[in-house]
């Protein structure tokens, strides 16, 4: 005998978010590096902001941190990354 | 109107016989692992008959990735944790208070520090649903908060996409977050409900204000719980040493950070408390008084490279007296008790929501 069941999850309700469109370079443009606040990211992103210069060109380097690393990024923070070319986000431990 | 059963908007999966429903779900990741209940349309409307809930209705909305958690939706999942039909006014009080902003509940399940979520049940509807608080209390003591507790962690895998190694980060996890629910004992209790303390506004007195007909669930992001003895004094400010000792512990050992702890006193060592006319404010006060550290006391347990310069500074377990959540439950014997730490610190807060509240009516 068959039975019918359904389905616990959203399924395609969400479809999964598209990218956006990828920057071709990096040079001479502004890139937003937002920490999620914990000790471990301050010497990854110190390298990683002189790599951005020294290899890439990125002409200035902004670096924020959220106020709490298990929530989203501050809504001024967000404000500001529309002034920038691209953002990068990251997590230490 | 069409019946509910008719009004379900979910996906439906026609399967060749019963006994398959346990390798559909387990295969889609869709179980934590241990058998399910196949959600019928006829089991889910069953369910939101008792809750008076249409399928669309909006529970809650989880704050940070934005995902919306339908009636219909929480239904299914308790079906397969195993819900009956009245379990469900607990269960969608319990989601609606995890959705809540200040529960944090996306960094709380996805968080390395593998919390669990933590349901105190009180009022009437305790025994209405068949919940213990006795024998057992925060283990499986009973049918009904067994399920409820797993049906959460359904919710959550399955709703909020809070899995092992996708979302959910933890390190270890601990066994709570299979389930994890605790009714607490106010038959045999000289003390307020919970429930009573935390949904009484400040400078009203919860013993005149609250309503014993109130049920409520409190949901707290919870590491596991310690368990502590001392059956060698009738001192409530001994007794509570043992409880700080512990704090203290998961202070030097764990997080430094303050946050709400919830301590669970059995009735052998309630029994102290009563015969000493001590309230649960008096305990909450002694608590807070006494679990602090200072940094330095890290460099003792191995940790003495970030103390720094601020070895003097110390550090209290509890932001304030009521960050100390006091639950009354446990078997009749033992002068045991119970520790259950915050995940971590202020993150997430500690939510009280009534049965039968509607967030945004």
């Amino acid at each position: 005998m068959t039975i019918d069941v359904l389905d616990p999850t959203h399924g395609e309700e969400h479809p999964e978010l598209q990218p956006v469109d990828r920057l071709t370079s990096l040079d001479g443009l502004t890139v937003g590096i937002v920490s999620n606040g914990k000790q471990g990211t301050r010497p990854f992103f110190d390298a990683f902001e002189r790599e951005l210069r020294d290899t890439y060109g990125v002409a200035e380097v902004v670096r924020r941190t959220k106020t709490n690393y298990s929530a989203p990024a501050d809504p001024e923070i967000m404000d500001e990354a529309t002034e920038w070319s691209a953002l990068v986000s990251g997590i230490g431990d | 109107m069409a019946p509910v059963v008719d009004q379900l908007q979910s996906r439906r999966f026609t399967l060749d016989a019963a006994h398959e429903a346990q390798e559909f779900y387990h295969s889609r990741g869709w179980s934590d692992g241990l058998p399910v209940v196949p959600p019928t349309p006829e089991a889910v409307a069953a369910c939101l008959d008792w809750v008076g809930l249409p399928p669309d209705h909006l529970v809650g909305v989880e704050p940070v990735r934005q995902r919306a958690i339908t009636a219909e939706k929480v239904a299914i999942n308790a079906v397969m944790a195993g819900c009956l039909p009245m379990h469900m006014p607990v269960l969608v009080t319990a989601i609606t208070a995890m959705l809540s902003e200040p529960f944090g509940v996306h960094g709380a399940t996805a968080s390395t520090g593998g919390s669990a979520i933590l349901l105190v049940v009180n009022g009437p509807i305790r025994a209405e649903v068949g919940m213990t608080s006795t024998f057992n209390a925060a283990g499986p003591s009973d049918r009904a908060t067994t399920v409820i507790g797993r049906a959460v962690r359904l919710v959550v895998m399955n709703l909020l996409d809070v899995r092992p190694g996708g979302i959910d980060r933890s390190t270890f996890g601990h066994p709570g977050k299979i389930s994890f629910c605790v009714a607490e004992d106010e038959e045999h209790s000289p003390w307020l409900p919970l429930a009573a303390e935390r949904l009484t506004p400040a400078g009203v007195d919860p013993a005149m204000a609250y309503d014993p007909a109130t049920s409520a669930v409190t949901a707290m992001a919870a590491m596991a719980p310690r368990q502590i003895m001392n059956e060698w004094t009738t001192e409530p400010e001994r007794i509570l040493d043992t409880y700080v000792a512990e704090i203290r512990a998961n202070m030097r050992h764990y997080s430094i950070w303050p946050g709400h702890y919830a301590i669970v006193i059995p009735p052998q060592l309630r029994a102290h408390f009563e015969a000493a006319g001590w309230s649960k404010a008096d305990i909450r006060a002694y608590v807070f008084s006494r679990a602090r550290i200072r940094r330095e006391e890290w460099s003792e347990v191995g940790k003495g490279a970030v103390v720094g310069d601020k070895g003097d500074r110390e550090y209290q377990a509890l932001p304030d007296e009521d960050h100390l959540l006091v639950v009354a439950a446990g078997g009749p014997a033992g002068g045991f008790g119970l520790v259950i730490p915050p995940w971590l610190g202020p993150k997430s807060r500690a939510v009280t929501v009534p049965v039968g509240a509607c967030v945004d009516c």
